[in-house]
């Protein structure tokens, strides 16, 4: 079991490498973020399997971590190009540079 | 004779989330736009986190161990549609500008 | 129509019992930090009536399981209906959006609905303003208004609440 335990950790990790390069070519910042879903459910999936491969129970307690701060790094990510706590404007009443980068302060 | 029985269901089931993780990163290259993509990832990707967790759910030291690879699923399901929600969102207020061949490079 | 106001007595005491159970599967059932867990999972629980108030909307067992077992039977076919289309060499996708009226009320309901959304076949939602809910489809070619309803169905079945099921149409 431990064997193939191991070889699917491997598998994963190899799928979560190529969907990197992907990610790392984007070209939008929003196809970039989709990195953080990506650890959310495949690194979650990875770390899993790795506890009982590795008999590190510990490694639970990251994929959980993983989980709930993969939502964080997408809510600051979307904070920066929206402000989510108003009702959002048309996508034609700021034409914004698309970079996300600006900060609006009202 | 359960054993054994056992962990071909096990195989099954880890093979079966391998090739899901797969294919959800197959349809990072293969969908062309941001929306789709989440659509691959979320819906692919938790599938296969499904059928891992359901494998991983026997080797569970514990009722609390198997409760907690159970809550680690149902947080990364939630993540996963709450960060699906959030960039989709993101996306549709502030859409990219059509790709001029200049990546931005932070 | 105004669901009944549940007293804050039983919500504290519902919170605190969910909070203590997670709390003891988190630590594998340590039996050391029990006593500890308890003791935060009660401040927490009191906590979060003031952070979070009742909603009014309560949770029936019966209709969370049916739900349950909806959403799972449903996330599968979803993955497998996004994994067909991405393995056809043909890639039969006609992404769109589109724009419902939910019969739901404000507040979980909507949420659950929402978010539930996004992990079902085709759906990924966009953006819910009142109660106009936005969609992107990976398919506009399929029956997808017949199946938010459905699950709008669900959702309400969890809270008890009937919906009203003379929809709107998709503008």
């Amino acid at each position: 079991m431990t064997l193939m335990l191991q070889a699917v950790a491997a598998f994963l990790l190899l799928t979560l490498l190529i969907a990197l390069v992907r990610i790392w070519r984007g070209p939008a910042p929003a196809d970039r973020m989709l990195a953080s879903q990506l650890f959310g459910t495949t690194g979650v999936a990875l770390l899993m399997v790795l506890a009982h491969a590795q008999s590190m129970p510990t490694l639970m307690d990251v994929a959980l971590i993983l989980a709930v701060l993969s939502v964080l790094a997408i809510v600051a990510f979307v904070t920066r190009v929206v402000r989510i706590d108003q009702s959002p404007q048309r996508p034609d009443s700021d034409s914004g540079s698309g970079s996300g980068a600006e900060v609006r302060h009202d | 004779m359960t054993d054994s029985l056992m962990f071909v269901m096990q195989a099954v089931l880890l093979v079966l989330g391998c090739l899901f993780f797969a294919v959800g990163t197959l349809g990072l290259f293969r969908f062309s736009d941001t929306l789709t993509r989440i659509h691959a990832l979320t819906k692919v990707d938790n599938l296969g986190l499904g059928f891992i967790v359901l494998a991983l759910l026997p080797l569970a030291p514990s009722l609390a161990g198997g409760l907690k690879t159970l809550l680690i699923w149902a947080a990364a399901l939630a993540a996963s549609a709450t960060s699906a929600h959030l960039i989709a969102r993101a996306v549709h207020v502030r859409p990219e500008p059509p790709e001029t061949g200049e990546a931005d490079h932070d | 129509m105004p669901p009944a106001p549940v007293s804050p007595l039983i919500t504290v005491v519902f919170r605190g019992t969910v909070l203590f159970v997670v709390w003891w599967a988190l630590t594998l059932g340590e039996s050391s930090g029990l006593a500890f867990g308890a003791v935060v999972s009660a401040l927490v629980a009191v906590v979060s009536l003031r952070l979070f108030p009742a909603s009014g909307f309560s949770v029936r067992p019966a209709g969370l399981m049916l739900f349950l077992g909806y959403f799972l039977s449903r996330s599968v076919v979803a993955g497998v209906d996004v994994a067909r289309r991405l393995l056809s060499p043909a890639l039969p996708v006609q992404p769109g959006e589109i724009t419902l009226t939910l019969n739901l009320p404000e507040g979980s309901p909507r949420w659950l609905l929402a978010n539930t959304l996004s992990l079902m076949p085709g759906t990924l939602s966009i953006l819910l303003e009142g109660n106009r809910l936005t969609l992107h489809c990976l398919d506009t070619r399929d029956p997808v208004e017949r199946d938010v309803r459905e699950t709008e169905r669900q959702v309400g079945r969890v809270f008890g609440l009937a919906v009203d099921d003379s929809a709107e149409a998709a503008r």
